[in-house]
């Protein structure tokens, strides 16, 4: 990778200074809602906050984003994408996408003081793997919900 | 709030240049047809309640407040490939 491309440098959130290649980063053609803007994106993992998966804006440090991957944070998570969505990707109409073959799912996470931390299910991040395309896609057919709890440690002594 | 009763093909005009036009009516979904100036933003209402939802988790938090939640985390660490 190196050899290929040069190296871009990027302030992050909370990794500070990172390097990157242009060849990994996340195009969103119609940002997120509430961050149209942000179209550019890095994904970032460290040892030290797995499993979460940070996506990073490119152009602005301040703007990033904690994410689990779909899997981990709901078992068994059903992709419901709708035929637009799955357009705007680039991905075959007639079925749903493999999640880990086709594209990668990230449920973002929010962190509120004295609540238990909730992911957004009902609006996954679907990023196709093989054009590395993002959109956030609101499943409007699924029963999850967009403050979907998590299983917490607390919640199964009961 | 103003109800109308509406057949497949037919429309409601709101002002002078917004139309919206029942295409089909199935057994669960309508699918609507919206004619509407470039400058009015048309989108499902579930946009915003993400919209907002983006704007809540882009509050700044520590790590260290992100560990202590996912030590809570009933699966521990777990990777995303399956």
């Amino acid at each position: 990778m190196t050899q290929t491309t040069e190296l871009q440098h990027c302030e992050t959130r909370y990794f500070g200074p990172v390097e990157y290649s242009e060849e990994s980063v996340l195009v969103f053609p119609d940002g997120i809602p509430a961050f149209e803007q942000e179209k550019r994106f890095l994904a970032m993992r460290q040892p030290i906050s797995e499993p979460l998966v940070f996506l990073q804006s490119v152009a602005h440090p301040n703007v990033c984003f904690a994410t689990l991957p779909a899997p981990a944070a709901c078992p068994g998570f059903q992709l419901n994408m709708a035929p637009e969505d799955l357009d705007a990707l680039g991905l075959e109409k007639g079925r749903q996408p493999a999640i880990g073959r086709d594209v990668l799912c990230l449920t973002i996470l929010s962190l509120t003081e004295n609540a238990p931390p909730t992911v957004n299910l009902l609006a996954p991040i679907v990023i196709n793997i093989h054009t590395l395309r993002g959109r956030q896609a609101i499943q409007t057919d699924s029963t999850y919900s967009h403050r979907e709890a998590l299983p917490l440690r607390e919640a199964a002594c009961s | 709030m103003l109800v109308m009763r509406r057949r497949a093909g037919e429309s409601i005009l709101i002002g002078e240049d917004i139309e919206i036009q029942i295409l089909h009516i199935g057994e669960s979904r309508i699918k609507i047809g919206i004619t509407a100036p470039k400058a009015v933003l048309v989108a499902m209402k579930e946009v915003r309640l993400v919209g907002e939802e983006n704007l809540a988790a882009a509050q700044l938090h520590s790590v260290a407040a992100l560990r202590h939640m996912l030590d809570r985390l009933i699966e521990g660490p777990v990777g995303g490939e399956k």
